[in-house]
């Protein structure tokens, strides 16, 4: 299937998916059950430290949960796009969770949320990645996509479609 | 939002029943199964009984889940070591506790992630001193909020006859008081809200509330009512923690305070804790002896015991022998719609002073104060503007272009240090405090939307 065309971070344009050189297959997660949003951020800090080594999971699940009470990243559809800017990183990083069941999310549609996108950028974050968090935006407007994401059958799978 | 509460006492539970009301999901813990007898049929909440900071019982009440920590035992010790349990194991975002030792509170630094992770303390003998201290600052006024950390003032108070704008356009305001910025956010007539506009007429009886700097506020009371040279002579009923600590906070500001109290075990105490203060023996509803006390000569009474019916029928007397004022604590709302306004100057509820510091943290969006007004059916925020004209519903904005629900006003903005009074023409910026007056609560869900940034917002 076929990506749309994005910045890397490097400014170039690239085929790849939204968010190539930001995941490892180890930060991305399907069946997961949680039963709360605060339990969901704090699986989500479990997965993007796993991108970097000097990451404290407390600071950047605090940091998810400070951002979404200044409104929710729940973009509709059943997407939501948890992120923070955070001190002390050169680079993005990210993690990609699908639920088993959907979460109340305080999404701007209402709807409850089953997969979620993370990301966390660097304090003084760039327009590369701003364009990434629009990137990841525009992923809830396409239903082919939206298909594409549900029907993964593995980590793998879910991996290749977003890198 | 999840929130376990632990502590059935007085605050733990009005604060369930208040939150209980706005959609919230709501675990009340105690020790005592008598304290939660009743609560779970009565409140939409879940209740536990058990040792609030064990483990087992924070997890029993969904701790895992929980958005919010409140720890409101009568315990200071219990309400600290609940809140580092909860953190510990237990990573729960925001930890609320209510501390009352002095001891404790002189050492603000104790409170950190570090040591004792609290983020807030709540103090509701402190809420409610300080609310009382500014209505005997504003004679007159029925209720006093404060927001910017003081700089802003939102004053309620009964328009009369004689007040220089009673009876003209609200628009007149302007040419009364040409050096002044205010602006009038609410006007309630025969308990109704009225929408403020230019050519509203004032009328007596009318229950105004304005928004001006600190300093300005009684220039502004004065176009309301006769004006009022505030006396400095203040007696006070009920030398418990609020009749203490309002007795220490009037000497430090040169009132003359008398306090009566019919524990004499309490009258020792309290005398050794107190300068200037005249401490009573005896009962606040008298006769004898408030008349002995120059009740006639008296600027405020403040009836300030644990017993309702007590503080409303002394405050009833003092202002029949002839103070000026009386204000009178009263916990049972039915009671404070009925007296207040009629038999009374102002009643005070612990729980609505209270609850409006909590809202603070539950609301969503970035909140600095919530104030809850009208016997908790209105409310006032200062909430924080984010973001830019692409994730923000209001940043970029003029204040006429911005769609806000009805009976919604933004009154003040605070840019650094200034304090702007709102006009059609003001345009918001980022991190500018707006302060919003909210004639009908069921709007607060739209008004937290609107200061809400959009999903891409970083």
């Amino acid at each position: 299937m076929s990506s749309p065309t994005h910045l890397n971070p490097s400014g170039s344009s690239r085929p790849n998916g939204v968010l190539h050189g930001l995941l490892a297959l180890d930060q991305v997660a399907i069946d997961v059950s949680v039963s709360s949003k605060k339990r969901l951020m704090e699986e989500v800090a479990t997965l993007l430290i796993r991108g970097n080594s000097s990451l404290n999971k407390d600071t950047v699940f605090h940091l998810l949960v400070a951002r979404e009470r200044l409104g929710s990243t729940g973009i509709g559809h059943g997407i939501a796009i948890p992120h923070a800017r955070l001190n002390g990183i050169q680079t993005p990083t990210a993690a990609v969770l699908r639920l088993t069941r959907p979460l109340s999310f305080d999404a701007l549609d209402g709807e409850p949320v089953s997969l979620v996108l993370a990301l966390v950028v660097p304090a003084d974050a760039t327009e590369t990645h701003l364009q990434i968090l629009a990137a990841l935006a525009k992923l809830s407007d396409d239903p082919a996509r939206r298909a594409d994401f549900h029907a993964a059958t593995s980590c793998d799978d879910l991996f290749n479609l977003l890198t | 939002m999840k929130i376990v509460i632990l502590g059935a006492g007085q605050v733990g539970t009005s604060m369930a029943e208040i939150l209980s009301l706005e959609a919230n999901d709501i675990t009340l813990i105690d020790r005592n199964p008598n304290q939660l007898e009743g609560l779970q049929d009565r409140l939409d909440i879940r209740t536990i009984i058990g040792n609030g900071p064990h483990p087992n019982i924070l997890e029993q009440a969904g701790i895992e889940d929980a958005d919010l920590l409140l720890a409101v035992t009568d315990h200071d010790e219990v309400n600290m070591a609940a809140c580092q349990i909860a953190h510990t194991l237990y990573r729960t975002p925001k930890k609320i506790a209510r501390i009352r030792a002095t001891e404790y509170l002189t050492h603000p630094e104790i409170f950190c992630n570090e040591s004792i992770p609290i983020d807030f303390i709540i103090s509701p003998e402190q809420i409610i001193t300080q609310q009382i201290l500014a209505l005997i600052e504003n004679p007159g006024a029925l209720q006093v909020v404060e927001f910017a950390g003081g700089r802003i003032q939102l004053v309620g108070v009964r328009a009369y006859f004689g007040g220089p704008l009673v009876g003209h356009e609200l628009r007149d305001l302007r040419k009364h008081l040409p050096m002044i910025n205010t602006r009038v956010a609410a006007v309630y007539r025969h308990d109704r809200p009225i929408i403020p506009l230019g050519e509203t007429i004032i009328e007596p009886d009318d229950e105004v509330f304005f928004i001006a700097a600190k300093a300005h506020i009684r220039e502004v009371m004065s176009e309301l009512r006769s004006v009022e040279t505030p006396g400095r002579r203040v007696i006070l009923a009920g030398a418990g923690n609020i009749g203490l600590r309002l007795a220490r906070t009037l000497e430090d500001n040169d009132y003359r305070v008398k306090l009566i109290e019919r524990n004499p075990e309490r009258i020792r105490e309290v005398a050794n804790l107190l300068e200037d203060t005249v401490v009573l023996h005896g009962d606040a509803a008298d006769q004898e002896l408030l008349w002995q006390e120059n009740i006639d000569q008296t600027e405020v009474f403040c009836a300030l015991t644990n017993a309702d019916e007590a503080n409303i029928l002394s405050g009833m007397l003092a202002k029949r022998l002839g103070a000026k004022h009386a204000i009178a604590l009263v916990s049972r709302s039915a009671y404070v719609d009925l007296i207040e306004s009629s038999v009374l100057d102002v009643a005070i509820s612990p729980q609505l002073a209270t609850v409006g510091t909590l809202l603070t943290h539950i609301r969503r969006g970035d909140m600095v104060a919530v104030h809850s007004l009208r016997r908790g059916a209105a409310e006032a925020i200062e909430a924080i503007a984010h973001g830019d004209p692409a994730t923000s519903q209001v940043v970029g904005r003029r204040i006429d272009e911005i769609s806000l629900p009805p009976g919604t006003t933004l009154s003040a903005l605070v840019r650094g240090d200034d304090v702007i009074i709102a006009k059609g023409s003001t345009v918001i910026e980022a991190e500018d405090h707006v302060i919003v007056f909210v004639i009908d609560k069921q709007r607060i869900p739209e008004v937290e939307r609107l200061f809400q940034v959009a999903a891409t917002f970083i």
